[in-house]
Formats: structure tokens, C-alpha cells, sequence
């Protein structure tokens, strides 16, 4: 188990090494540098190039590549990720005032396409081609078709014009005030949740399928036992572990659709955070997001793949 | 001389002597009272509303957050919305019009008869937030920043002093700007009316280098103070208790939200009352608000126009006029507004602000070809043009380059369609991010491209220079054309209004038959507050820059 640890945790490293030098390039060669939006369309228009000289190395961007990209080790390292090129804060300030938002908006879309998909793809599976499995179905598909920020867009805009509703419109962390926190996070939850929960649906609908065909279920049928104890206790058990990887691989769709999401609801998160670090061509932000991001991933992957071993005493590492 | 009075003292008798000190006096008095050292020192003209109630919160919402904290270096509502109420300037646009220039932290100023000489007559006990004293070192310090920056630093402002020679500190309350030439007495009092140019400790521009971008609390003299800043979320300010003008501001606290403007968020946000006051909303948000009781709803001119360079250049056949007055009378400015009637407020105007005294008047203007709706005349007329330039036969593969903002993706579409179809040019779009957009038109890039470009003064000189001057720094279509710069030089000095006025309309001619850039439209703004909100209407306003210090607003409850 140690060893298999050793070996992921150095293939992360390798991972996000290889992430890290991908975005700093990308980040470099895309048309465009921050100085519109540092010194405003009137401000450039009057620069001169003594002057774009001077600030571009005062902003670190007249380096050579390779000693920008060891500088940004260096600022990973010390914890504290570098500095917005526009108002000095550091990046780390960033991720901890706004990534408990998106963490937990993250963390109840998890929930909610669990509590959602799962019972869906359950009935679905019970009772194949039936009502039930039918209207699943459907719903399932349209809320995988449906991009997130659009129903986002709808369901705020419902709201507004029905109620006369909007979330708090700046960060309330869920220890200064649980309730506004909740109002400000279920929004983006529910709509990212329930699109990865037709995801689960659809993949423990077909996995279940499957194992209820299995021998073993046939002889506990065949034994007289009771149809919920067998789809529970004998077939999900044995059909959950590819929704767990798909789990996995989803949490990459939740950060990704965050940023949207995020965008639409106003939700102050990291994903809005780094929208704005585009717009404005922050790109310190920028990388460091993304790279936040990728780590994430990979982490949650590393998980899913340790957890195989407790969900299945067959696998071990 | 001293010696002479004493030996020939003459004898004189007290009625004399009496009568002799009445007639001086009686001349000396009217000097006296012009010297400013025993004037009356005269209080704001902001005088405290008797109807109005101190406290409460004002919750403003307007623009993203800053890029930095420079009020001089930007150009930018995102600085002016959230700093300007922590600063004063020397003389101010009174927000009862927008437009009239009072004094402010100047009481009195004075011109020279030849317009060579402006000398402010400063507030005496006026303090800045840390405790110092404002004295003229703080002015002259501000002023020389913004007439001369330092090294690294880019003021847009810095042109409209180009003409300031040496700025004298004559006293710790009184400061001259001594000028090279003079300029209209309009374009002068409205450069140091500007929002922009707020007054800064010297000392503070001493301990930062001159560079105020990262420092993100420097202590101003204005009505309210800084409390604490959440990034791209909001700025909170509290009442400054030492303010110079007793009795203002009224509001105990001001709460300023980062929003984008024309966004979604900003209208919902509103139209949910989660915000008191919404600037640059977008129009159908605008539309929902001004049904909406309760609320009202303004829409005021913007400094901004809408524009399209043709790059002369780069292409042979841009550098005709009358190719580019073809291109100018092919575009149905009021179909162009109407396809971007739910993104952005939009007016129809010429080559000067069409709300400005001096240009041509609204009715007039939708007289002439290219602004009537009717466009046919127009169509007819341009394709004569392209004929007699040789180009009947249209252009082909012209580059276009398009800010990667909505309204000039939807204007792109319409104006390639327009253009093909009214004179066959063919054109080949290129959306490209912002700062891309810059860089491009500043390299001469670009066969055609379109973007806004915003002026601090309404005045037509500031953007003659700007947008249409030889080496204006918007010039990006390279144009020159030297009888109209030999005019616009003139306009910049004339101080008769009369003269400039008649010289301006002249100018709008050239510019018509040789067009610098296209007009497509000018940019409106628009505002709503909840009817708590007192003392402000921007109605009258020029822009959103000059007027949004706060200090007269009041919260009814």
C-alpha cells in the first residue's frame, strides 16, 4: 500500500509539473498582456514604449521564460502563489477568502448527484423500460444537455421576477452566517449537482442492470429473498464501484462547470475569481487557479483509487 | 524716503488729517478687498439640505473592481466609483446640474486677463484622513504629477495641462499655475473640475516613488474614509467626522459593489434591492426598474463614442476621403442602434458630442446625409464617391477588427453587411480579446476596426487632439489632414465663444467631407435608485467621472 502511495504521489508530482509548465506556456503565447486593463484604454493609448518597457518588468513579464516559470515555483513553494499584477494581493489571500465558497458548492453538488442519481438509476434499473426508468430517463438526458449556466441564468432570473429573490451578493462564509451562506451556495449546488447526478443515474442504471442478471442474484431470488434486500445489500454493492470512478472523473466537470455556474448565479467563488483573471489578463491568477484546479483533480482521483481497495476487499494495492 | 518725511513733515490739521485718512481708505478699500490674505474665505457652495437626515447606509453599485489604486493613472470608473468619494479636487461640477464648475477645495480662483495666470485661493484647516494639514505644496505636488509624470507613470489627463508652465506656491493657501499660452477659460476650469484630478499628499507621492498603483489606502481630504476593501467584491467607506464642509456628508456609511457594468448580475441585483443605487445598467434591466415603484430611472450622456477607423496606411484606397466618406455614409446609424438596443444605451451624433453647445445641433445633424433614417440619399451618394475614387466596383478581403465586446459583435455583423450591401466592400471579420484589440490599432494592424474611445472633457479641443490631432494618441486610422489641424491649434486658443463656436461647426465640415473615424454612436448611461435615495439626479450629467463624491446624497427612510 505504501509503495502504491509513493508511486501515485510521485505521479502526481510528475502530473501537475507537466500541468503547471502547459498553462504557464499557454498563458504566454495567447495574444494579449494585462497593460489595457492595468492602465485603461486612455492610459494605453498614451504609453510609450519607454513606458510599457518599464511596467511590463516591473510586472516580472520581461524576464525569460524559464526564469518567470522557476520565479512561479518559487512563489508555489513559499506558499504564498505570487501576486495579482493588479491591486498587489497575493494569490493565496485569493483561493482562502473565496475557495471555502466554491469548495462547498463543490462539496453539496457531490451530494446532491449522489442523493439524486443514485435512487434515480436504482428505480430505473428495478423496473426497466417501465414509467419510472422512462421519466428518469428523460430528465436524466435533459439535464446532461442543459448547460449549467443557462439554467443557472433561468433559475436566477425566476427568482428575481417572481419573488423578487437574490442570493447575498458578497461572501458570507458558512461560520459568519450559516442561512445567507446556504442561499448563496444551494443555487449553484443544485443546477451543477443535478446535471452530474443524471451522469450517476445513467451509470448505476446500467451497471445495476448488469449484476442483477448475475447467478448470484438469480440464487438469492431463486431462495425467496426480499427484492430490496437483494438489490441493496447483494447487487449495488457490487455495481457501485464504476460510479465512484465516474464520481471521480466528475468532480473535474463540477470545477470546470463552477466557473460558468459561478458567473451566472454572482456567486462571488474561485470560479468567478478566475473569469475576471482572464478578462483583466491576470495571469498569475490565472495559472495558479488552474493549477489549483488540476491539483484537485488529481487528488480526488488518487482517492477514488484508494477507496476501490476499502469498497472491495478483492482489490488491494 | 523715511528720512525726507522727517525733515519736511508738513503740519496738518486734524480735520485735514481726518479727511485725508477717509479718502485713502475709502480708495484703498476696494484693493484691499482683492487681497486675498484678509478675503472672506467662502464656504462650499454644497450648502447642508435643512430637509435632509444624517445616517444610514448608501449602497452603490457600479463597475468591476479597479486594476489598481491610481486615480490619476486610470481611465477608468472602476477607480473613479470607488475612490472618488475619499478625495476632493480644486474645483468641482456642482451635482445639482453636472455641469456648473464651483469651487471646492479651492474657495476662489482667479484668471488673468490674458489668460496666462490661474490663481487658487485654498481652504484653510482642511485635513487629510491621516491628520496633516492640505496646504498648495500638496497641489503643486498633484499638479506637477499630473502636467510632468515621473518616469513609468501614464496620466491621460496630462495633456489638457500641456500648456501649464510653472505652478507657483505663493503662500500655504494660495497656488498660481502660470501658464505658456493661454487656453479657453471652458476647457481650463473644466481640466481642473475633472474627477480625476483629486489632491494627494505630497508626501504620500514622496514615500511611493510617485506611483500610487499598489498602494491602496492613501490619505485623501474628502467626505468619506476607508474601512475596509473586499477584492472585486465591495469597498466600505465611513462619513469622514473632520470634513471641511460641516455638516456634509450625511450618509454614516457608503457601501460601493464591484459589478460588471451591462451585466445581468448588476440589474438582478437591483431590481432584488440588494443594492440602492445602480450605475451603467443594462437596458433591459433599466426598462424593468423604470416600471418598477418606488425607483426612479435616468439615462444621461457618456464621454464616450463609438467608433470605426478606416486605417489610411495600411490601405491605399482608406487614404481616400472620399472612400472613407463613402464608408461613413453607408452605415444606417439608426438601424445600428436599434441592433444594439438591448445590450447598450446608444445616440446618433457627428464628429463632436452632439450634446455639446458648439456642435451641431441633434435636428440639424439628422439632416444631413449619413444621420437621416432615410438612407437612401446617403447610399446613392456613397456609391458616387466610390466611383469617383475609381473603387465602384467595391473593395475586397478588407481586415476588420473587432473588440471582443457584444455590442461591437453585433455592430460588426450589421456594419459587414451594410457595407457590402450599400457599396460592395467585402470584409473579413477578427474578434480579438481587448488588450489584442489595442496593441493591434496602436501597431496599424487593421484595414477597418471598431471600438470606443472616451475623452475627459466634453470640450471639442480635448478631442480634437486626442482623436483627430496629427499624433493624437487615437488617431488610429494615421489621419492628417493640415488645414483642419491648423484650425483645431486655433480653436484651442481662441477664448471668444462666439468665434470658437463658428470655427467648430467649420471644423465638423472638414471632418464630414474627411472623415478621421466613423461615428457609429455615442454611449448613454444609465442609473436607477430606489426613491430613498435624495439629493442626486444625473440627469444633466456629462459622463460618469466628474460627479460621484456622495457628500450631498442623503437616505430617506
Amino acid at each position: 500500500m505504501r509503495k502504491y502511495l509513493a508511486r501515485r504521489a510521485i505521479f502526481a508530482l510528475g502530473t501537475l509539473l507537466g500541468v503547471s509548465m502547459i498553462i504557464f506556456v499557454v498563458l504566454r503565447v495567447l495574444p494579449g498582456d494585462p497593460l489595457v486593463a492595468i492602465l485603461g484604454v486612455e492610459g494605453h493609448a498614451r504609453m510609450q514604449p519607454a513606458d510599457r518597457v518599464r511596467i511590463m518588468a516591473d510586472l516580472g513579464l520581461s524576464d525569460p521564460l524559464p526564469v518567470q516559470y522557476v520565479h512561479w515555483l518559487g512563489d508555489i513553494a513559499s506558499g504564498q502563489l505570487g501576486k495579482s499584477f493588479f491591486r498587489g494581493d497575493t494569490v493565496r489571500d485569493l483561493i482562502l477568502h473565496r475557495g471555502p465558497l466554491s469548495a462547498e458548492i463543490a462539496l453539496l453538488a457531490l451530494i446532491i448527484s449522489w442523493l439524486v442519481g443514485l435512487p434515480a438509476g436504482i428505480a430505473s434499473a428495478v423496473r426497466p423500460n417501465g414509467w419510472l426508468d422512462a421519466v428518469a430517463r428523460v430528465v436524466s438526458i435533459v439535464f446532461i444537455a442543459v448547460p449549467g449556466f443557462w439554467l443557472g441564468l433561468l433559475i436566477v432570473l425566476a427568482l428575481l421576477f417572481w419573488f423578487g429573490y437574490k442570493a447575498p451578493i458578497i461572501i458570507v462564509h458558512v461560520w459568519e452566517n450559516p442561512w445567507q451562506n446556504l442561499q448563496q451556495v444551494i443555487g449553484p449546488a443544485i443546477v451543477l449537482g443535478l446535471a452530474q447526478g443524471a451522469y450517476i443515474s445513467r451509470m448505476s442504471r446500467s451497471c445495476l442492470l448488469e449484476v442483477i442478471r448475475e447467478d448470484y442474484v438469480r440464487t438469492a431470488r431463486a431462495k425467496g429473498a426480499n427484492e430490496k434486500a437483494i438489490v441493496l445489500r447483494h447487487a449495488l454493492p457490487n455495481a457501485i464501484l464504476p460510479v465512484i470512478t465516474i464520481s471521480g472523473v466528475l468532480l473535474g466537470f463540477v470545477l470546470g462547470g463552477s466557473v460558468a455556474v459561478e458567473q451566472a448565479f454572482g456567486v462571488p467563488g474561485l470560479g468567478r475569481a478566475l473569469v475576471t483573471a482572464i478578462i483583466e489578463r491576470d495571469i498569475i491568477v490565472v495559472q495558479n487557479l488552474v493549477l489549483l484546479y488540476a491539483a484537485i483533480f488529481v487528488l480526488v482521483n488518487v482517492l477514488v483509487d484508494l477507496s476501490y481497495a476499502w469498497l472491495d476487499p478483492r482489490i488491494r494495492y | 524716503m523715511s528720512e525726507q518725511r522727517r525733515s519736511h513733515r508738513p503740519a496738518v490739521s486734524r480735520r485735514t488729517f481726518l479727511r485725508t485718512i477717509g479718502i485713502g481708505a475709502a480708495v484703498v478699500a476696494p484693493g484691499l478687498s482683492a487681497v486675498p490674505a484678509r478675503a472672506q474665505e467662502t464656504p462650499s457652495p454644497i450648502r447642508p439640505d435643512p430637509a435632509a437626515k444624517r445616517g444610514g447606509t448608501l449602497r452603490y453599485a457600479v463597475h468591476n473592481a479597479p486594476a489598481h489604486f491610481d486615480v490619476h493613472q486610470s481611465g477608468t470608473v472602476a477607480n473613479i466609483g470607488p475612490q472618488s468619494p475619499m478625495y476632493d479636487t480644486l474645483l468641482r461640477r456642482d451635482p445639482k446640474d453636472g455641469q456648473t464648475i464651483i469651487p471646492d477645495l479651492a474657495w476662489k480662483y482667479e484668471i488673468s486677463p490674458d489668460g496666462k495666470k490661474y490663481t487658487f485661493y485654498l481652504r484653510k484647516g482642511v485635513k487629510f484622513h491621516d491628520g496633516a494639514d492640505f496646504t498648495a505644496d500638496d497641489v503643486r505636488a498633484t499638479y506637477e504629477r499630473i502636467a510632468r509624470p515621473p518616469k513609468g507613470v501614464v496620466i491621460p489627463r496630462t495633456p489638457l495641462f500641456a500648456t501649464v508652465g510653472d505652478i507657483v506656491v505663493v503662500n500655504p493657501h494660495q497656488v498660481e499655475f502660470r501658464m505658456t499660452e493661454p487656453r479657453p477659460r471652458a476647457y481650463m476650469l473644466g481640466a481642473f473640475a475633472s474627477g480625476w484630478n483629486i489632491i494627494v499628499r505630497k508626501k504620500t507621492l514622496e514615500e511611493n516613488g510617485g506611483n500610487l498603483r499598489q498602494v491602496m489606502n492613501y490619505p485623501g481630504t474628502g467626505p468619506f474614509k476607508h474601512v475596509q476593501r473586499k477584492d472585486k467584491e465591495v469597498w466600505i467607506m465611513e462619513r469622514n467626522p473632520n470634513y471641511w464642509n460641516k455638516g456634509l456628508p450625511y450618509v454614516d456609511k457608503l457601501e460601493v459593489y464591484h459589478m460588471f457594468p451591462f451585466s445581468p448580475e448588476l440589474g438582478s441585483s437591483f431590481l432584488a434591492g440588494k443594492v440602492d443605487y445602480a450605475r451603467l445598467l443594462d437596458p433591459v434591466s433599466w426598462r424593468k426598474a423604470k416600471e418598477m415603484s418606488g425607483v426612479t430611472a435616468a439615462a444621461f450622456n457618456q464621454s464616450v463614442i463609438q467608433a470605426f477607423w478606416c486605417n489610411e496606411k495600411k490601405n491605399k484606397a482608406l487614404a481616400d476621403p472620399r472612400v472613407r466618406r463613402a464608408i461613413h455614409l453607408a452605415m444606417d446609424r439608426h438601424a445600428l442602434i436599434e441592433v444594439v438596443k438591448d445590450t447598450a444605451p446608444m445616440q446618433i451624433g457627428g464628429f463632436v458630442y452632439p450634446f455639446h453647445e458648439m456642435s451641431t445641433p441633434k435636428a440639424e445633424l439628422e439632416k444631413k446625409l449619413g444621420y437621416q433614417k432615410d438612407v437612401k440619399p446617403a447610399v446613392q451618394e456613397a456609391r458616387k464617391l466610390m466611383a469617383e475614387a475609381g473603387y465602384g466596383q467595391g473593395l475586397k478581403g478588407l481586415d476588420f477588427v473587432v473588440r471582443d465586446i457584444q455590442t461591437f459583435k453585433l455592430w460588426a455583423v450589421a456594419i459587414q453587411a451594410m457595407l457590402k450591401e450599400h457599396i460592395n466592400v467585402e470584409t473579413n471579420l477578427r474578434v480579438v480579446q481587448t488588450s489584442v484589440w489595442f496593441d493591434e490599432a496602436a501597431a496599424g494592424n487593421f484595414d477597418l476596426a471598431i471600438s470606443a474611445i472616451v475623452s475627459t472633457l466634453m470640450d471639442p479641443s480635448d478631442i480634437f487632439s486626442a482623436w483627430y490631432g496629427k499624433n493624437g494618441p487615437q488617431n488610429y486610422g494615421s489621419w492628417v489632414n493640415e488645414p483642419f489641424h491648423d484650425l483645431a491649434a486655433q480653436i484651442e486658443k481662441e477664448l471668444d465663444t462666439k468665434k470658437r463656436t463658428a470655427m467648430v461647426r467649420r471644423a465638423e465640415d472638414m471632418l464630414e467631407k474627411d472623415p478621421p473615424l466613423i461615428p457609429v454612436a455615442y454611449e448613454q448611461i444609465y442609473d436607477a435608485w430606489y426613491n430613498k435615495v435624495r439629493g442626486q439626479n444625473p440627469s444633466t450629467y456629462f459622463g460618469i467621472y466628474d460627479v460621484v463624491r456622495w457628500d450631498q446624497v442623503w437616505m430617506a427612510t
